[in-house]
């Protein structure tokens, strides 16, 4: 049952790649979000109840729920429709996803070590060679902060492949990293669109004291 | 043999029903279901025209890409029934045995010297070499998944086995419909409809045809469909099934198919002309999650 999430999840990395409207992002953050529901509450229920239930509201209040709802309002406030010109062609994207998906899935078939879950690694490995390349190729300051989600959601399931404890401490690490990242790009994205009437980076070349 | 006869038998509707549910939804008065298959008999009636500046390509080329359709049925197997033919690799045969259909168009496209038309075989070939890979990832995976390289065992293994085989099911269902609206230059791709010879792609092809050769190729177009038709109902019909209710679900898929494609014309727009190679991408990205799905069911991959 883990698999199929794992499958879906890779699947919307080539969504990622495909699409390019700002909304659609939101929306596939949000998607990512119950899917990591889906494989925490399928794989992890072995650990302490309070643990469990932590992670589960984790994943589903603040990752496809909160943090989606904030960057729709960032991106209302900010009149986004488009990305504006990704630096490489649509075309591109997508065969880079799919190869990121293929060299990661090749490499974790070569690891066979009994203390990581390979089932973890592959799409977490591809999320995060998904989540660089995604800020790179993009100008927008937005897109930069999906990217940096994707990345972090490849680091959530990371921590799943090492084996199926996942400490309460490392967790509320991570999801206050994340939760700081967010507000605090959020509203730096809000400023600078204030200011510029653009979030594109190329702006951001002309500050000056 | 079965097999053979429905297909041609859905063909005739195929097209009938396409239309009757755009009518329906875009508030016109529905025209009969037979209404495409009128059309084909009133152009046999007629006799062709062809321009003077055109050879002897241009003549064959109909009756090719009718035949290669033709020939391209006797390999559909449908539900337990082989097809007419059939031989270990099967499925390259009946890929190329099409493509070879579409070269004569494309070189018939060529030759009658039109500005427009070579345009229109340009972007028809860019299509197909693009829809490509992602019907042999398709098939290859199907193929792997059974250690088979027949089209008739292809699905046999298809309903066994585990959870994950529906999402395999689901995803190739997904790519076989939209590369039949590819193969065929329906909606996201090309629009049938249009009346601009610049944003055509395959009926700026068949400008120069008529009479009997057009009626040949909208026959081929309606076969076409039933196909891809038949293809996506062997992914749901079991074989296990007593034949009476195959055959009945057949006609039903066949149906709904041709009604979802009804419904997807009326309510989609045609994709910019820039960004149909990577929307066409976008199914071999999708094939390649169906082959890597297959590779971790069939213990290729191994992950613990």
């Amino acid at each position: 049952m883990t698999l199929l999430f794992i499958i879906l999840y890779a699947a919307t990395l080539i969504y990622f790649a495909l699409s390019e409207r700002v909304r659609m992002f939101v929306v596939l953050l949000s998607i990512q979000g119950a899917l990591l529901f889906g494989v925490v509450f399928f794989s992890l229920y072995k650990i302490e109840l309070f643990d469990f239930i932590f992670i589960l509201i984790e994943t589903i209040m603040v990752k496809s729920i909160i943090i989606p709802w904030f960057l729709n309002k960032v991106r209302k406030h900010n009149n986004l429709k488009r990305v504006h010109e990704p630096f490489v062609p649509v075309f591109y994207s997508i065969i880079v996803a799919v190869i990121s998906l293929l060299f990661s899935f090749l490499v974790s078939n070569y690891l066979k070590e009994n203390q990581i879950h390979t089932v973890y690694f592959t799409v977490a490995f591809a999320s995060v060679i998904f989540g660089l390349y995604f800020i790179i190729i993009h100008k927008n300051l937005f897109s930069h902060l999906v990217g940096y989600l994707i990345i972090e959601n490849g680091i959530f399931l990371f921590s799943l492949t090492v084996g199926s404890v996942m400490p309460l401490m490392v967790n509320l690490a991570i999801l206050l990293d994340v939760f700081m990242g967010v507000l605090v790009l959020g509203t730096f994205v809000n400023r600078i669109g204030n200011t510029f009437d653009s979030i594109e980076i190329d702006q951001l070349s002309k500050l000056k004291d | 043999m079965l097999s053979i006869l429905l297909i041609l038998i859905a063909a005739l509707f195929f097209p009938g029903i396409i239309n009757k549910v755009k009518a329906k939804i875009g508030g016109r008065k529905m025209p009969s279901v037979f209404q495409p298959l009128f059309d084909v008999i009133r152009l046999f009636k007629k006799g062709a025209i062809y321009s003077p500046v055109t050879s002897l390509i241009f003549r064959l080329a109909p009756i090719i890409y009718f035949a290669s359709v033709l020939m391209a049925i006797l390999f559909i197997p449908l539900g337990g029934q082989k097809g007419l033919l059939s031989f270990d690799g099967d499925f390259v045969f009946f890929v190329y045995i099409l493509a070879i259909g579409k070269f004569m168009l494309i070189i018939s496209a060529m030759d009658t010297g039109s500005g427009f038309e070579g345009m229109g075989a340009n972007r028809e070939a860019l299509y197909s070499l693009l829809a490509e890979p992602a019907f042999f990832i398709l098939l290859g995976s199907l193929a792997l998944f059974n250690d088979i390289a027949s089209f008739s065992d292809l699905y046999s293994l298809m309903h066994s086995s585990t959870d994950l085989t529906y999402i395999t099911g689901v995803a190739a269902i997904y790519v076989l419909m939209y590369m039949a609206m590819v193969e065929n230059s329906r909606l996201p791709v090309d629009d049938p409809k249009t009346h601009l010879e610049l944003t055509m792609v395959h009926e700026v092809m068949i400008l120069d045809n008529s009479g009997f050769d057009l009626a040949l190729m909208h026959i081929a177009s309606g076969l076409k469909f039933a196909i891809y038709g038949t293809l996506i109902s062997n992914f749901i019909i079991y074989t296990a099934w007593p034949l009476y209710i195959q055959i009945f679900l057949f006609f039903i898929i066949q149906s709904c198919f041709a009604v979802v494609i009804g419904i997807l014309e009326s309510f989609r727009a045609r994709n910019k002309m820039e960004k149909n190679p990577q929307w066409i991408l976008m199914l071999s990205a999708i094939a390649v999650v169906i082959f890597l799905t297959t590779l971790i069911i069939t213990h290729k991959i191994i992950l613990n």
